[in-house]
């Protein structure tokens, strides 16, 4: 029972953790510094932002643009949810020629040749077990998968990517000729913030004015609300660092309490007391440790079967369990198995060899 | 030559209000390679010089000696590795650790020592054999009778080769048969191994299997002279 309790605080602990390390990856992965988003100004949520697709010649017009590619984003929900859906619709040799992508499975042509066909990215796919060839649809939208993608950019792999035409045709309101946001590749990450005003400052009378940020700043200011859930998490994984302490230990006090005089026993054929401690405190450390293997299986085997991940505002954060999440998350069950295992250790060290023998310490 | 030696050894309890002297300026000496059969009621302080000699308790005056260690003076990490290297004890409830083997409960005072693992090896086959339990090894103790634990208790006192074995009632707990074979071996171990045994015991019939009996009465010590039927 402790071993489990142990394993289920560990799964909560680095599932907490893995998420914010899936938070950091992206907010930081992919080339977010040399990359500006333009947003309909006043406008959070991508299906409130509709920019003409025009802005391109305007932007790619002012110095230290080196390039413009019009994003048409659609999705389902735009609260926080774990299971958003979202389609990236873009001109399609721009697209290719400006993310990140490695197509892993599927054909790069046909996705270039047919007008519905989509690439879908790996934790989405994982999540919603698409491969190749599926059909799929999505409100009014019918779509064949034509491969799956993965990218050094981690909120890439949850969406959809398709032709920008065919998704500004999708939905109730024919949408041709708008986008939801301009992505702008500069050449000197140092005049972001010059480049940004510049092409606010252009805009500022046109019909829908607009808000250029960095990649990076646009993503935090989307995840914030993530973030406020992050530090309850935290919360919650510090309960879930207490738990462990309480169970072990009331499980290494009552196995003290049980063997008092088997450690009589132990210090009369010779063993020294803080051998007695060693053993108990090694005797923590196992429970907490196998807890922890288990607890970090289960919580990898969630992550990986169902892909999940956590979208807000058509940006979509999934769960690392990186090698260092998996460290962290194994020391704190050690940490705190040892500390629990403290008092009873020693306890165990001042066993009164005569009484334990006598079956009364 | 004495082997164990009591100098004027005074002991005392509290039991809540009370003070209890079991024995009071107290002499003995045990040769070396005797089989000492100390009787006496319950609560007499039998117990209690037994643990004195294996430095398990401390006497509130008075001086033990076994060998040329006086045990009185040991601190209590010396305490543990002279207890070690010199005492094999037998309780009367056996007291194995229930989760290791019949050779694991041997092995354990061997933990404590240098020991290759071939050599530690080597060494419990050789104390599990002396008890008759060769084939026993991978048993847990409650897959063994009373007497065959009693047995394994024997080889761990054994196995280090200790030269002194305290043994607490070793027979209280089984049955005439077991009791009967338990005292053999302990007589065997002092005839052919020529180790030191001061055993405490209820029974009178043990007393032929020793060198030589005593009873504690009241804090003094009696030779024990009458025969068992």
């Amino acid at each position: 029972m402790t071993v489990l309790g142990a394993g289920l605080a560990v799964t909560l602990l680095v599932g907490i953790e893995s998420f914010s390390a899936g938070l950091t990856r992206a907010l930081h992965s992919g080339d977010k510094a040399r990359t500006l988003i333009v947003y309909r100004s006043n406008r959070y949520c991508p299906q409130t932002s509709y920019l003409p697709e025009r802005y391109v010649e305007e932007i790619s017009a002012i110095e230290g643009v080196e390039s413009v590619l019009p994003v048409k984003v659609f999705l389902n929900n735009c609260r926080t949810n774990l299971d958003m859906i979202t389609f990236h619709g873009a001109p399609v040799e721009k697209l290719l020629a400006t993310r990140d992508i490695q197509v892993l499975e599927g054909d790069l042509g046909a996705f270039q040749s047919e007008g519905d066909a989509v690439l879908v990215g790996r934790d989405l796919a994982t999540r919603r077990g698409l491969s190749v060839g599926d059909k799929f649809s999505f409100g009014d939208i019918i779509v064949k998968v034509a491969g799956i993608f993965q990218s050094s950019d981690s909120t890439q792999e949850g969406v959809i990517l398709t032709h920008l035409e065919f998704l500004q045709r999708s939905g109730p309101v024919d949408r041709l000729g708008t986008v939801t946001q301009f992505e702008v590749r500069i050449d000197d990450p140092a005049q972001a913030e010059v480049i940004a005003s510049k092409i606010d400052a252009r805009l500022a009378t046109a019909e829908e004015p607009t808000h250029t940020r960095l990649q990076a700043a646009f993503l935090e200011r989307a995840t914030s609300d993530l973030r406020e859930i992050l530090r309850f998490g935290r919360i919650f994984g510090a309960a879930c660092v207490a738990i462990v302490v309480v169970l072990v230990a009331n499980t290494i006090f009552m196995a003290v309490h049980d063997r008092r005089r088997e450690l009589g026993i132990l210090r009369a054929i010779g063993f020294h007391a803080h051998q007695l401690a060693a053993m108990v405190l090694v005797e923590a450390a196992a429970i907490a440790l196998t807890g922890g293997v288990l607890g970090l299986v289960a919580i990898f085997a969630v992550i990986r079967l169902t892909g999940v991940a956590v979208g807000v505002e058509g940006v979509q954060v999934s769960f690392a369990l990186t090698p260092g999440v998996a460290v962290m998350g194994l020391v704190s069950a050690l940490g705190a198995a040892l500390i629990a295992a403290l008092i009873p250790a020693v306890r165990a060290a001042q066993t009164d060899v005569v009484k334990a023998i006598r079956g009364g310490a | 030559m004495s082997f164990v030696r009591f100098e004027s050894v005074t002991k005392s309890f509290s039991l809540g209000e009370h003070v209890v002297i079991p024995f009071a300026k107290l002499s003995l000496e045990v040769d070396e390679g005797e089989f000492l059969v100390m009787l006496g009621p319950s609560g007499s302080g039998k117990s209690t010089l037994l643990n004195l000699a294996a430095g398990i308790d401390r006497p509130d005056e008075g001086r033990v000696y076994v060998g040329d260690t006086e045990v009185t003076a040991l601190g209590s990490v010396s305490a543990a590795d002279w207890r070690a290297r010199t005492v094999g004890f037998v309780f009367q409830d056996y007291s194995l650790i229930p989760v290791l083997t019949a050779y694991e409960n041997v092995e354990v005072p061997l933990w404590l020592t240098h020991m290759s693992r071939a050599d530690r090896h080597q060494r419990v086959c050789v104390a599990l054999e002396a008890v008759g339990l060769s084939d026993r090894h991978g048993h847990r103790p409650k897959q063994l009778s009373g007497g065959e634990q009693q047995r394994v208790a024997i080889a761990r006192a054994i196995v280090a080769d200790a030269s002194l074995i305290v043994a607490d009632e070793p027979t209280g707990n089984l049955d005439e048969e077991s009791a009967k074979s338990v005292l053999r071996l302990l007589q065997r171990l002092n005839n052919e191994r020529g180790k030191t045994i001061l055993m405490v015991t209820h029974d009178v019939r043990a007393v032929e299997h020793g060198t030589r009996a005593l009873r504690l009465i009241k804090g003094v010590l009696h030779e024990f002279k009458e025969r068992a039927l």
